[in-house]
């Protein structure tokens, strides 16, 4: 039961700034280099911000994930500006099993509008990369 | 056990310079603890920081501006009575307002023997156009500069020198105290000074 003597004080310049994270587990049979984790990733920046946009955002505080696995990690973030997603990291050798975490921060969305955008993207791409997705 | 702020609206270089600023102080010898705060519900930066081999603290739930300030207490307090590095640099959330941080920290900083180095704020020169655009952000952005000790005008490698003077000028305006320094983590300039500063200042607690 939540303590109805707590109160939690946001300052009012955070208004219409929104924010929606996640946390996944991704696998695949067929084992993934780190080449294509490098795509996916970028190609997971791309798509969320996209969808922000379309969406209505006016700014995109950030978009940013990271993705672990045995041997490596990589973190992939954008603005939403043209062409400045990047993926950094270390590259690990080919791995079947992923640890993923998206955080995206949005000036003028709701924040189920940001949900929609960032769960829809990766929808899309765990599909499009023939992964399977856990909790 | 000196504590210093990186604050500045999202996506402006915070973490980037953080773990620049860890390494390079860490290579002097000091010793340094990073606390980072992020504005999602599960962290990304921490992580990433941890990467570069740098003591991180995560605090989620919140930002420590407000919603959580108290657990940004609870954590330098825990830093203070255990590890007690030279340097705590914090990392807040891209949306934090540095004084009411400061305050927070002036608040309990008699229990413990603290100082605090300055506050560094950072203003993303290629997005300030845009940012200033949108009368909330201004508010925000505004309210983080006031607040600053040193405003490092960042990715200075992707502006031209107009919109670099045009900046500037407005920094003076609004905030005519503080110091200002061109920066640009990824061709290194910029953060021997700001080092330097981290190291050297003191401001008053």
């Amino acid at each position: 039961m939540s303590n109805p003597l707590k109160i939690i004080k946001t300052n009012p310049l955070h208004e219409d700034i929104k924010a929606y994270a996640v946390a996944c587990r991704l696998s695949r049979e067929e084992k993934v280099s780190s080449g294509e984790l490098r795509g996916f990733a970028e190609e997971l920046m791309n798509a969320i911000s996209a969808l922000c946009v379309q969406q209505g955002a006016k700014v995109l505080g950030h978009i940013k994930a990271y993705l672990v696995y045995e041997t490596g990690f990589l973190h992939a973030h954008t603005l939403g500006e043209p062409g400045d997603v990047t993926v950094d990291g270390r590259d690990g050798d080919p791995a079947n099993h992923f640890k993923l975490v998206i955080n995206s921060v949005v000036y003028g969305l709701s924040e189920e509008a940001v949900k929609e955008a960032t769960e829809s993207a990766l929808t899309n791409l765990i599909s499009e990369f023939r992964f399977q997705r856990a909790p | 056990m000196k504590l210093v702020q990186v604050a500045g609206w999202l996506g402006s270089g915070k973490t980037t310079l953080v773990i620049a600023l860890g390494k390079g102080l860490s290579k002097n010898g000091k010793k340094v603890a990073i606390v980072v705060n992020e504005i999602g519900a599960i962290p990304v930066d921490g992580r990433v920081v941890q990467e570069y081999g740098l003591t991180v603290h995560d605090i989620d739930g919140g930002c420590i501006c407000c919603q959580v300030s108290g657990n940004m207490f609870r954590t330098i307090k825990a830093i203070y009575e255990g590890p007690r590095p030279d340097i705590v640099i914090i990392e807040p959330t891209g949306l934090a307002v540095p004084g009411s941080i400061r305050e927070t920290i002036r608040a309990g900083a008699h229990e413990m023997d603290i100082s605090m180095g300055p506050t560094i704020v950072l203003i993303d020169i290629p997005r300030a156009e845009k940012l200033l655009g949108y009368e909330g952000l201004k508010r925000l952005v505004t309210a983080q500069m006031v607040d600053a000790d040193i405003i490092a005008l960042s990715k200075v490698d992707m502006a031209t020198e107009g919109k670099l003077l045009e900046a500037r000028e407005a920094v003076c305006v609004v905030n005519p105290r503080a110091e200002i320094i061109h920066l640009s983590t990824s061709r290194g300039e910029g953060v021997a000074a700001l080092i330097q500063a981290v190291t050297e200042r003191r401001v008053e607690a």
